[in-house]
């Protein structure tokens, strides 16, 4: 069994790449604990039930698994409430044979804003990772100079991804150019892998064969790594196109986990490659346990299951990526407005003819944006047969006329003036070059007139193409530090200060949340995850930190006055919590939690607000630093209460003689102005 | 003159209400106990035979009020009462009345608790029984008057002000500039007044990093004194006593039969009868001790002295009470272990607020060494009104190590209380703090190292963080999944 285990994280960089490099064989990477469950499932697949696979994994002889990064990251705070280092960990020691792979965006790394270099070092340094895949939506290969470094200074593998997709202007040699810089940016070809990410799945057989083969006739020593989305119902072919061409490096995930949007099934790609007379490295009867390993709960996530299911080829006309397909259905579904979504879809497939990039995040997320802003603007204010005719206008425009604005009625070039109108902020950022250079150059002049109307001339005086490498500054990390200690009320962990560059409001509730409930996420199986106990008797049953624990339903009361007892036996012991309905917890207290909200220091009663000499004080008054301006009695214990710092009361949140927590609200302090003796002079904004 | 009890009205509640009832079931002496309103459910009322309903929450109102706890004992047929501590325990208006009313009061005569509570003339009495003072001025009406001794006698801050009338820490301020003198002063009489009904003040030099060691003793209606050896009490928070271990490590058997006499001399001064402690503070560098005050009641740390000697203290004051003659002699007295008590306050461990509420869960600690005296149950509540004790944890072993091991299990591996905080993490970083094993630590041990051992506490254990998942099963079995979901 041993013999399969080729790399491991214990190897230095280089010879892991030797080894891929020298071998003849083909290499799989799973990509089901992140991509596979982005593409489906929209990354609510749990890290409980991950993991079951991961001892499996470390006998398989993968060349890694993509486990980390991209959206899994951001909805692992925002929704499973799982900490990406956390997982980090518990995979680290499930599967220590195993690389570990993350995707990141170059500069935007897990977040959605580009970052200057000082907070990349700072993250990239403190992320446990092997494999680091990283990609431009723009195929700025400039914007990955920072992670490039950073990277290979830690001694891990840096793979340079080109975002690919099928489109007229993105020839062979476009892409050789985008190659070109890649080997220029990491001064060697051994020292990296290539990946090819085709995030919608739109190549073609041909087309990725005869690609790869480019890039290998001009660099042979080159690994190649082919990410593939299955969404056109054409991977498989392509695979193997890839594979003849030289690619060495396949994505894939379990077979029962497959549905339409991920990465091919992994038994499947396997035995289609031995046909072809193709040496797979690959244990088939562990990959075989896997499989059957995904069935334990793969049903427990029907729910989050993308609406509309099936293959679609016309992916090559929208090019809407694996990843997006679920999310976009789902907003389409929440926002009522799925019945749209052939008319979006086709609106994006003329939209992406007009402005060029690579639809994969953040560029996905504008396009989706912007076509679904527009289509939804003409249903209201025209109905369905506006947005037909705004198609058939489009086609005219696009097919007909060449794109040749001129050539167009003046009735038709109006309403293209109108298109763009009310575009959100990161079209008008993308088509002015703040997030890098366009890779086939910027749109047509009309697009600027109907973005910003009058000032469009000055707007495209303003535009840049320079690197965000180039521009961004550095970022001041002990304010942003001091930022989130401020709103979670105590030091924060070097870990979760990352967490909240990436995704500051979120990871502040990911905090507070993992405070309140514990490790709930970790240790319990995902059908109590979702629904809890629902009969009296049932129970649930987990270890946790070496010790065994069971909870059993006991009664869940009846709403009263927004609050529902439920009793449940911890270990045997009755508990009984009481659940505040959304409703009630509008009522709750207040706790103080910024530096500029005073709370009381301990449970007792405000007996006074303000001083004996002051008297009482009320909002608007101004405090001096060390003033008394209440005092809470408890057990007989006078507490003073001392304003922390120059300034006005801008808010008293109790009552005289009210009983109060600790901690709780009673004043809202606003620092003092100092007397602005330079007020003649004018703020700018 | 020999008299007997048959029934015994306990005028307190929580800790010193059940430690009674223990002493008077080994005598087969049946008790009633009081309750205010929320005190309905409480764990002494249970304890009792009877129980009687003496008036609302405030203390004034039921364990503060005399003439409900004298009509309490009337309608209870009791023979006599114990005032416990705290409450009533060290007023001679409660000690005459009840003595008025046909009562046996169990503890000191009234004239004897009125002489020693008032502090000026504690002092007076105990430089006339040529035991050392501290230099100070009382009372003292405003801040001039506080400056002026200051100059005086030569005397530089940090400075006390404290209650004349006071005692438990309460009604006490340290001073450490003149800046802080007027708020301090101010603050301390106004405390004064809510908790004693009596705003006056005295100032005294505040001994830096001293000790405190207290003497016990227990004198009989014949003029036999005799000393229980002392107890070293020098780790306070807020001027309360939080643990307190006999015998005391910073003294030596020289200075221990020191002290020891000095407590007795001053007892003998004042012909003192029952239960009483000699408090002092301890220069341990200058090996110097001054007079700090006597506490004419039982304390709260009589257990260790129990411990040590394998005395009853309460049993004896109920002894003393029947006109009985000591059953020991000074020589009979030989403490043969060590002993630890830590005082579970239902406190925040981080800053002190109380914490009230309902205990949802108690395991008490057990296994050898250990002795518990708890004022709560399982389910029973902890109301805001009242002193935040809730459980003493009493351990003993051959030696101060022993006793500190035997004190590491019990808090750390048996203690579980929920739904009310308690000190249990700091009183454990405390017993492990290398300072606290050598033994050198002074009043302001807890100030100084608070944020060292605020770090110390264990911050995550299993039990606490299954009741985190617990809620969050509770939580989505109440409401369903959340709408991502």
């Amino acid at each position: 069994m041993e013999e399969y285990v080729f790399v491991t994280p214990k190897m230095d960089s280089k010879e892991i790449l030797k080894r891929v490099r020298d071998s003849k064989k083909v290499f799989f990477t799973s990509t089901s604990m992140r991509d596979a469950g982005q593409s489906d499932y929209k990354n609510r697949i749990r890290i409980h039930d991950l993991l079951t696979l991961a001892p499996l994994y470390n006998e398989m002889g993968l060349f890694s698994a993509e486990c980390h990064g991209g959206a899994r990251w951001h909805v692992g705070i925002m929704n499973r409430k799982e900490d990406p280092f956390e997982e980090i960990r518990l995979l680290r020691e499930a599967m220590p044979n195993v690389l570990l792979q993350t995707l990141v965006r170059e500069t935007s790394l897990w977040g959605y804003r580009p970052y200057p270099k000082n907070i990349i070092e700072y993250a990239i340094f403190r992320v446990d990772i092997d494999v680091w895949r990283c990609f431009s939506f723009l195929n700025d290969i400039r914007n990955m100079r920072t992670v490039a470094e950073v990277v290979m200074s830690k001694g891990k593998i840096f793979e340079p991804t080109i975002s690919f997709t099928d489109a007229e202007w993105a020839t062979d040699s476009y892409y050789l150019g985008v190659v070109d810089e890649i080997i220029s940016l990491c001064g060697s070809t051994k020292d990296i892998i290539l990946a090819i990410k085709d995030m919608a799945g739109v190549g073609t057989t041909k087309r990725i064969g005869r690609l790869i083969d480019a890039i290998k006739q001009k660099y042979p020593d080159l690994i190649i790594q082919y990410h593939r989305h299955m969404t056109d119902g054409l991977a498989l072919p392509a695979y193997l196109s890839a594979a003849m061409a030289g690619a060495k490096i396949f994505d894939v995930e379990e077979d029962s986990l497959v549905r339409f949007y991920g990465q091919p099934p992994i038994l499947a790609v396997e035995a289609y490659f031995k046909e072809a007379g193709l040496d797979t490295h690959l244990n088939r009867s562990i990959a075989e346990e896997a499989v059957i390993k995904v069935r334990d709960w793969i049903n427990n996530y029907e729910w989050a299951e993308s609406p509309f299911r099936g293959f679609d080829h016309t992916v090559t006309y929208h090019r809407m990526p694996g990843g997006a397909f679920p999310s976009s259905f789902e907003q389409a579904s929440k926002g009522n407005f799925l019945d749209l979504m052939p008319s979006i879809l086709k609106v994006m497939s003329l939209y992406n003819k007009i402005i060029h990039y690579f639809d994969v995040t953040p560029g996905s997320q504008i396009t989706w944006v912007t076509c679904s802003g527009i289509v939804n603007k003409y249903v209201k204010e025209q109905g369905i047969t506006g947005v037909k005719r705004l198609i058939k206008l489009l086609e005219k425009f696009i097919f007909e006329k060449n794109q040749d604005f001129d050539a167009m009625e003046e009735k038709e070039q109006e309403e293209l003036l109108n298109l763009f109108k009310n575009a959100p902020d990161d079209f008008k950022n993308l088509i002015l070059g703040q997030y890098g250079r366009l890779p086939a150059g910027w749109p047509a002049n009309w697009v600027y007139k109907s973005t910003f109307g009058s000032e469009w001339e000055e707007k495209i005086k303003s535009r840049s193409d320079k690197s965000l490498d180039d521009v961004s500054n550095i970022e001041d990390l002990e304010r942003l530090r001091w930022i989130l200690k401020d709103a979670i009320g105590r030091n924060p962990t070097d870990e979760e200060f990352v967490l909240y560059l990436m995704h500051p409001k979120d990871t502040i509730e990911f905090i507070e949340w993992r405070e309140k409930f514990g490790e709930a996420p970790l240790v319990l199986p995902t059908h109590v995850w979702r629904n809890g106990l629902k009969k009296p008797g049932d129970k649930v049953e987990f270890d946790l930190w070496g010790k065994p624990y069971c909870i059993e339903l006991v009664s869940i009361g009846s709403e009263h006055d927004g609050v529902i007892h439920v009793v449940l036996l911890v270990n045997n012991k009755t508990k009984v919590y009481e659940i505040m309905t959304p409703q009630a917890k509008k009522l709750e207290k207040k706790m103080a939690k910024r530096q500029n909200e005073i709370g009381s220091p301990v449970n007792g009663t405000v007996w006074r607000i303000g001083n004996p000499e002051r008297g009482t004080l009320s909002v608007g008054d101004i405090v001096h630093k060390g003033e008394e301006i209440a005092n809470v009695e408890a057990m007989k214990m006078e507490n003073v209460i001392v304003a922390p710092f120059d300034g006005q009361i801008v808010e008293i949140c109790v009552k005289l003689n009210e009983l109060v927590e600790e901690g709780q609200l009673l004043f809202v302090i606003d620092k003092k102005v100092k007397e602005e003796k330079h007020s003649e002079i004018p703020a700018d904004s | 003159m020999e008299r007997t009890i048959k029934k015994v009205l306990i005028a307190n509640r929580g800790v010193p209400a059940v430690r009674i009832m223990h002493t008077c079931r080994d005598r087969k002496i049946p008790t009633t106990a009081v309750y205010s309103t929320p005190d309905r459910l409480a764990h002494h009322v249970y304890m009792a035979d009877t129980a009687i309903h003496i008036g609302d929450a405030p203390p004034a109102k039921s364990y503060l009020n005399i003439e409900n706890i004298i009509d309490a004992a009337h309608k209870s047929k009791v023979d006599a009462i114990h005032p416990g501590w705290g409450f009533l325990s060290e007023n001679p208006d409660f000690a005459q009345a009840v003595i008025d009313n046909g009562f046996i009061w169990i503890g000191p005569p009234p004239n004897i608790i009125r002489l020693l509570g008032d502090k000026i003339q504690a002092k007076k009495l105990a430089q006339k029984a040529s035991v050392p003072v501290i230099p100070g001025i009382s009372p003292v009406d405003n801040v001039e008057d506080i400056k002026q001794w200051m100059r005086a006698e030569n005397v530089s801050y940090p400075i006390i002000i404290k209650a004349v009338a006071g005692g438990g820490g309460k009604g006490m301020v340290r001073v450490d500039s003149e800046a802080e003198l007027i708020n301090a002063f101010n603050q301390t009489k106004s405390e004064a007044q809510k908790s004693f009904g009596d705003a006056r003040v005295m100032a005294e030099k505040y001994v830096s990093h001293g000790r405190h060691v207290e003497v016990q003793i227990v004198g009989d209606e014949f003029g036999n004194i005799v000393h229980l050896y002392e107890r070293e009490c020098t780790l306070q928070r807020r001027h309360q006593k939080i643990i307190e271990e006999a015998p005391s490590p910073s003294i030596d058997d020289d200075l221990r039969q020191e002290i020891c006499f000095a407590a007795v001399r001053l007892m003998r001064e004042v012909k003192y009868v029952s239960a009483g402690t000699v408090e002092f503070i301890l220069d341990a560098p200058n090996r110097k001790f001054y007079f700090l005050e006597v506490n004419t009641r039982l304390q709260v740390e009589h257990s260790i002295t129990e411990l040590i000697t394998g005395l009853d203290i309460v049993g004896m004051m109920l002894d003393i009470a029947m006109g009985k003659k000591l059953h020991v002699k000074q020589s009979d007295i030989r403490p043969n272990r060590w002993a630890l008590e830590v005082r579970l306050n239902a406190e925040n461990p981080r800053n002190f607020s109380p914490s009230f509420g309902r205990i949802t869960r108690l395991l008490v600690p057990q296994g050898p060494g250990v002795r518990i005296a708890s004022g709560v149950y399982e389910g029973a509540d902890v109301p805001p009104y009242y002193d935040s004790l809730i459980m003493l944890i009493i351990t003993a072993g051959v030696d101060r190590d022993d006793a500190i091991r035997v004190m590491d299990r019990a808090l750390g591996r048996n203690l579980r209380v929920e739904g009310v905080q308690t000190l249990a993490p700091l009183l454990l970083a405390i017993i492990r703090h290398p300072a606290f094993r050598a033994g050198e630590f002074s009043t302001h041990f807890i100030e100084t190292h608070m944020d060292e051992l605020i770090t110390s506490f264990r911050d995550r254990n299993s039990e606490d963080e299954v009741l985190k998942i617990a809620h969050y099963v509770a939580k989505i079995s109440a409401l369903g999944p959340p709408s991502w979901m």
